[in-house]
């Protein structure tokens, strides 16, 4: 049997498994009672903190102090981690508190290994120094782990964002309306480009509607993505009926040398839509006998 | 806060650029239009040190000496060969419109620009109150 070095903090954590929980538990529940008041579950902390407690015992025994530990993602640590952290989050904790947590059992370990191993000073340092490494290692992968949990959901919030701002609607028979809402960067503008000419197609529309109201800047970059569709649009044969330039952005435009000569544009959408539904030969009346 | 700095590396920070530009014009107090005009002028600017130049620093200034703001573009790219073409109508290097920096001259109430040829470009632009 090789002799392990470490295997006495194994042993350890083991035999006083109990007492270092309770200790830790205590800690850790004195200073979230103040800032978390009501949103820990204590026993789930307790099994949290027993399985912890237990893997590191598992990796001690099976690890010399000389080569670096490796922990990863994939490691029974990382799912700790990931447990630690991402569940945390969902709860509103910050990732100061879960490095709290590990910093709090590193100061139960210390303790204890004070305690127990102080006519050995030597094993002692050694000990220590091996605890602080693993511990803090494991304090980076939770707060690794909570900036790629935050950059997935940013990630896809942004994903669906753009899914939501580009419908196109028929208005009446021949008659689409794309309201744009948001800032247009190049991909907003070749998704509307190519979600619009499909439906031009589709629908056999004479007159488009394209409603900027929701647009906060129009500078030449957005004008360049404009005069593209509408190029693509009037190939495909549907006009277009720009609506909801505010005065500023007309006045705007203007200075930029920016001018939309081969568009009708108005004002306001409902003046559009009266231009769009005349341009296909329709008009919106008043039913006779209805007082308006 | 009198100064707000952005660091321009993709689309997304050009519409902060405006953004921010928008709000400290607001906060200086100025009229509905101009207030437009410098939050276009500021999205212009932003957008060419992400087209031309491969990003940059863009920078919002509220001036105190004589009210008003300054848009500070500075990159490290190509630089400006010819300023006055790049300053002339319908003129353009990367399929754009060629109205962006005229465009930006008269949105503004001043604007200089210093460029050297394979060093960079800084690009000012100022209006008053």
């Amino acid at each position: 049997m090789t002799t392990n070095s470490l295997a006495p903090i194994a042993n350890l954590l083991q035999q006083h498994r109990v007492a270092i929980c309770d200790e830790w538990l205590n800690d850790i529940m004195r200073i979230w009672e103040h800032s978390h008041a009501g949103l820990v579950d204590k026993e789930e902390v307790s099994r949290q903190a027993n399985d912890f407690l237990k893997e590191l015992a598992v990796f001690f025994n099976s690890h010399s102090g000389e080569a670096p530990a490796e922990i990863s993602t994939n490691s029974p640590f990382g799912k700790i981690a990931c447990e630690l952290s991402i569940e945390r989050a969902k709860k509103g904790f910050k990732p100061a508190d879960t490095a709290q947590y590990i910093i709090t059992l590193k100061n139960v370990l210390t303790r204890h290994f004070l305690r127990t191993y102080s006519e050995t000073p030597v094993d002692l340092a050694l000990y220590l120094r091996v605890m602080n490494d693993m511990l803090d290692r494991i304090s980076l992968l939770t707060f690794e782990m909570y900036v790629e949990t935050r950059e997935r959901i940013i990630a896809q919030q942004s994903l669906s964002l753009s899914e939501l701002s580009t419908p196109i609607i028929l208005l009446w028979n021949n008659v689409l309306l794309l309201p744009l809402v948001g800032v247009i960067d190049t991909v907003r503008a070749r998704q509307f480009t190519e979600r619009l000419l499909e439906a031009i197609t589709r629908y056999e529309a004479n007159v488009t509607i394209i409603d900027v109201t929701g647009v906060p800047v129009f500078d030449t970059s957005v004008a360049r993505h404009f005069m593209k569709v509408i190029d693509a649009a009037q190939l495909l044969g549907s006009r277009i009926v720009m609506t909801g330039i505010s005065p500023e952005g007309a006045q705007t435009l203007t200075k930029l040398g920016i001018n939309f000569s081969n568009i009708i544009s108005r004002a306001t959408l409902r003046s559009g839509l009266a231009e769009a539904l005349l341009l296909v030969g329709r008009r919106i009346e008043l039913i006779g006998g209805v007082r308006p | 806060m009198d100064r707000v700095c952005i660091q321009v590396t993709d689309e997304a920070n050009i519409a902060e650029a405006s953004r921010q530009a928008r709000q400290m014009a607001k906060m200086i107090g100025f009229a509905t239009v101009r207030i437009h005009y410098i939050a276009t002028a500021a999205s212009e600017l932003a957008a060419n040190l992400f087209m031309h130049a491969n990003g940059g620093l863009f920078e919002v200034c509220n001036l105190i000496n004589r009210p008003g703001i300054e848009l500070i573009a500075t990159d490290n790219g190509p630089g400006i060969a010819d300023i006055e073409k790049a300053l002339q109508e319908g003129y353009s290097t990367a399929g754009g419109l060629g109205c962006g920096l005229p465009g930006v001259k008269r949105l503004m109430d001043e604007m200089d620009i210093d460029s050297r040829v394979g060093q960079g470009t800084v690009v000012k632009a100022r209006a008053w109150l």
